[in-house]
């Protein structure tokens, strides 16, 4: 033993070289990567990229990034019409760097060209009514012409009726009336009224550039904020609502970095007090620090190289991760205190070195089973914590023998109280049975209770305030931001438009059939219904020159020019005004359309309709998303009990039937006391709760193997144990305080589901060390 | 104070003998159905000859405004709370709901307050000059103040005693219309059934 000490050594030396060279690898890949990292923060993004189904991937990106960058004002005077307090705020808007297109009322001047336009391409701007008006020769148009030359009140001048005798313009300028929002024309202006009958004023705009990082949203959201303030000292009774991507997206990196700074303040200090407390010396402290930054250091480095990018969410939970591995040291740095003075530092690691090799790989596989999930932010999870766990653990390992040389060596403390718990599990047959059974009843009332909840929306808590306004402006204007839409697509332009039309009478039906509410199909033809429209127009043309003059009435013969509109052209018009977000050609020329649909009830039977035809996607993500969250769900349970099943299988191999199913039983009741605790603080069951419960058995595992360590003292491990807990609690429990529902149900499980790992750890104390704790 | 007190009197013995349009309106109001004749012309600038039609009318309060057009072709127009629907030759009835259109709907609500003298209405969307024309006669004439009205009338006048005997509204491009009506009925004071039937939706 004394002669391979030397040789032992130098492996030892060689290791401690050798992780350093690993390290110094892995701080320039970082220093490579992460200038060009992206920071995600939607929850969205956790999931599959594929969620859009089969519509190119460059029309779908043109079109989320275009909605993303929308944004829409209300603006109030009050119970009295006055668009001044909208004027102002259109003006304030316009001086706004970070804006651009910010369109208010609509100019005398614009809706002269407006006329002018539809005029001028009158033939080929039919719109359905007038077609069919126009079917079987043209006598129902006639009768409607004579009809609106009648009527008192519909405005016919002697002008109109010479330049556009088939009153073309009048027919679609009635088409788009009826499809147009609930909202009313008031000097240019759109305007709605509300129950309290209170006037609101339409403004939209857009946001400058096409990345927003979460700095320049900062800065445009409060700058919104301080104008709405500007606007109500100078208009008192007025009101704003906003809408856009924009207030969501600010809100979200808001509350992400109040939980980072102030939970992970929170997890800092307590972690720090702790081993301060317990060791007596800052240089465990120093070692702490050091092997969780590698851990981190190399979680990050990794999943940067593997994916490019790290979700918002991998790094919240990576603080988790971080108390994780600083369980290693904190075990090492226990067995040096208590035992330094009889082993030497290598003697301790060979002394630890099982169990926590043991737990490194029980961990990292619980870990691993997550990257099988096919959600990117789970998969950037499950690779930042096994890189960053074997990180830690590795720097434990290779360098803290040399580290740990004259640390302050000093007895247990506590340990009148440790050795009572202790000698309570063995002596006292309430505490060895009555808490495992009180813990299976909770477990088992709790899971009774418990509700599973899929739906997406639930795990974004939105502010309210926000929500509210985008109710209120959903109620007033129509348009809501529901994300239900069917995607029309195509090789070229011409052939969107005509899959378009071929989905406009199944939209109809649909329609009829009280499937939608509505939809909003943009008004242009493709230039093959445009042409079918002209022989329309030629063939009816004559028979309402005989019709008026039956009555009367002798009109020149119209105009029966073809005027195509192609999509390029209606773009650049001042017509397309409000339907371009709805309209995309790329440079290639592939085009795309989007059709909004409101008061979706049968989600799957329009996704049966658009299977129907081609070129056409349905699209509602939130039935997506909370399908595939569900299914995911379900996945990880499964993954979940295959996981206990293999460490059963493991436990029971390696000690018997007997102490491998007793040895299980702590990681059984941590995973139900975890599920108990979520159903009794009200939240359900989802995905997220599921992964939270991966850990919970990961850490169950580490308890369960520091104690079984045949190696080991009972005493060191409930120490060491306890040590872990506690720093586990500063930074997982953490998570419980996080806004974010998602992470804070995340942290129940895990506080709890650990606590309750760590109340029955003792369960599995091998039957030669029980008793040797007196002794200690 | 006496003084003021006989000036307040005057006052209000001046305003309660001339005809006001509150008063048109209750005197409407008190009317729950009127059927009348309707003799329209059109006046289209550019075209040689005025358009001529006629028809009957019906005005119910509860129910709303039934326009029948007989000469020179058949057009219904039927107007209530929710719906509008225009009913011409064989072609089926166009209808349009308050909830499906509101920006229309809102020139159908004020052509029924025309024809109630709903002053409400009447004042969200024009200015007004009503002057006693003596004998029980009025003249109210309208100028409106909303789009999209302002851009179809320069103005638009009613006239009356009892009942109302004629529109005539001014187009911005010097078209001009003209409604007389004629052999107001207003027994009886309830909707027949077959009355009943035009407002069925």
């Amino acid at each position: 033993m004394k002669s391979s000490s030397a040789s032992l050594s130098d492996v030892y030396r060689r290791l401690a070289w050798g992780w350093l060279a690993v390290v110094s690898l892995l701080v320039v890949l970082l220093a490579l990567l992460l200038p060009r990292a992206r920071l995600d923060s939607s929850v969205l993004s956790l999931l599959p990229a594929s969620s859009l189904g089969k519509v190119p991937p460059q029309i779908e990106n043109g079109f989320l990034q275009r909605l993303d960058k929308q944004m829409m004002w209300m603006v109030s005077p009050g119970n009295q019409p006055d668009a001044a307090a909208a004027q102002w705020w259109q003006t304030q808007l316009q001086q706004q760097p970070f804006l651009q297109d910010v369109q208010g009322p609509m100019e005398a001047k614009s809706q002269q060209e407006w006329g002018k336009f539809y005029f001028e391409n009158r033939n080929g701007l039919l719109d359905n009514q007038t077609r069919s008006r126009l079917q079987n020769g043209g006598e129902a148009q006639a009768q409607w012409v004579l009809s609106q030359l009648y009527s008192a009140f519909s405005g016919v001048s002697g002008k109109e009726l010479t330049n556009d005798p088939l009153m073309l313009v009048r027919g679609s300028q009635l088409a788009l009336q009826q499809t147009a929002s609930q909202m009313r024309l008031q000097n240019g202006w759109l305007v709605a009224r509300d129950k309290q009958g209170r006037y609101w004023y339409l403004l939209h705009g857009e946001l400058k550039g096409s990345s927003f990082d979460m700095q320049q949203g900062r800065v445009a959201v409060e700058q919104l904020r301080a104008l709405q303030q500007k606007l109500k000292s100078q208009f008192p009774d007025a009101q704003v609502m906003s809408r856009g991507t924009l207030f969501y997206s600010d809100y979200a990196s808001q509350q992400a970095k109040h939980d980072v700074s102030t939970l992970g303040l929170a997890t800092v200090i307590g972690v720090l007090l702790l081993v301060l407390l317990v060791f007596r010396s800052l240089r465990p402290l120093l070692l702490c620090a050091t092997s969780v930054a590698i851990g981190a250091l190399a979680g990050t480095a990794i999943t940067l190289l593997c994916f490019g990018e790290l979700h918002l969410m991998t790094l919240v939970m990576s603080m988790s991760i971080v108390g994780v591995s600083a369980d290693y040291t904190l075990y090492y740095l226990t067995e040096r205190m208590v035992h330094g003075a009889q082993n030497s530092p290598s003697a301790s690691l060979r002394k630890v070195l099982p169990a926590l090799l043991l737990a490194l790989a029980t961990t990292v596989i619980a870990y691993l089973i997550m990257i099988l999930a096919p959600f990117p932010g789970i998969r950037q999870l499950a690779v930042f914590a096994a890189s960053g766990l074997i990180a830690s653990c590795l720097t434990v390992v290779c360098w803290y023998p040399f580290a740990v040389r004259g640390l302050p060596v000093r007895p247990v403390p506590c340990s009148r109280l440790l050795n009572g718990w202790l000698n309570a599990w063995q002596n006292n047959k309430a505490v060895r049975f009555g808490i495992p059974l009180a813990l299976l009843f909770i477990s088992l009332a709790g899971i009774v209770s418990l509700k599973i909840n899929d739906d997406i929306a639930s795990f974004q808590a939105l502010p309210q305030d926000l929500v509210r306004e985008e109710q209120a402006i959903t109620a007033l204007t129509g348009q809501g931001m529901d994300q239900k839409w069917f995607v029309v697509y195509g090789e070229t332009a011409e052939q969107t438009l005509q899959r378009l039309e071929k989905l406009a009478p199944v939209l109809a039906s649909a329609q009829k059939n009280k499937l939608i509410d509505s939809y909003r199909l943009i008004p242009l033809a493709s230039l093959e219904q445009q042409q079918a429209d002209l022989r329309l127009l030629r063939e009816a043309a004559p028979v309402l020159q005989k019709r008026l003059a039956e009555s009367g009435i002798t009109v020149s013969a119209p105009n029966l020019q073809q005027m195509a509109v192609t999509p390029e052209l209606w773009q650049k018009s001042v017509i397309s005004s409000g339907w371009r977000l709805l309209w995309l050609t790329l440079p290639d020329g592939k085009s795309g359309a989007l059709v909004p649909v409101s008061g979706v009830r049968d989600s799957a039977a329009l996704a049966g309709l658009a299977a129907k035809l081609p070129g056409v996607s349905w699209v509602d993500r939130k039935v997506m998303f909370n399908e595939l969250f569900s299914h995911f769900r379900s996945l990880l349970a499964g993954l979940l009990a295959a996981a206990v099943a293999a460490i059963a299988l493991s436990y029971v191999l390696r000690l018997g039937v007997k102490r491998g199913l007793l040895s299980v039983l702590p990681s059984l009741l941590s995973l139900g006391g975890g599920l108990a605790a979520l159903a009794f603080s009200g939240h359900a069951l989802n995905l997220f709760s599921l992964l939270a419960l991966v850990l919970v058995l990961g850490i169950g595992i580490n308890y369960t193997l520091f104690f079984s360590n045949p190696r080991g003292t009972a005493l060191t491990s409930l120490l060491a144990i306890s040590v872990a807990l506690l720093t586990t609690l500063f930074t997982l429990g953490m998570l419980v305080f996080s806004q974010t529902q998602a992470i804070a149900s995340f942290g129940i499980v895990l506080s709890c589901g650990i606590f309750c790992a760590f109340l029955t750890a003792p369960l599995a104390l091998p039957p030669s060390t029980q008793g040797k704790g007196k002794r200690e | 104070m006496n003084k003021i007190f006989l000036m307040a009197l005057l006052l209000i013995s001046f305003t309660v003998s001339a005809i006001t349009l509150d008063d048109v309106q209750r005197s409407f109001a008190s009317q729950p159905v009127v059927r009348a004749k309707f003799q329209q012309e059109r006046q289209i600038s550019g075209m040689a000859q005025p358009l001529h039609s006629s028809g009957e009318v019906l005005i119910a309060k509860s129910k709303g405004l039934w326009w029948q057009q007989q000469h020179p072709f058949p057009m219904t127009l039927v107007l209530d709370d929710s719906h509008m629907a225009q009913k011409m030759g064989t072609q089926p009835p166009q209808i349009i709901t308050a909830d499906s259109n509101p920006q229309m709907f809102q020139f159908n609500h004020l052509l029924r307050a025309l024809f109630q003298a709903d002053r409400k209405v009447l004042d969200e969307n024009f200015s007004s000059v009503f002057t006693d024309q003596g004998k029980g006669q009025w003249q109210l004439v309208l100028t409106p103040t909303t789009t999209p009205l302002d851009k179809l009338f320069s103005t638009i006048t009613l006239q009356g005693d009892k009942y109302l005997k004629r529109i005539a509204l001014n187009d911005l491009q010097g078209d001009f219309t003209e409604i007389i009506f004629s052999n107001h009925r207003p027994e009886p004071r309830k909707l027949t059934n077959e009355e009943q039937q035009r407002f069925a939706f």
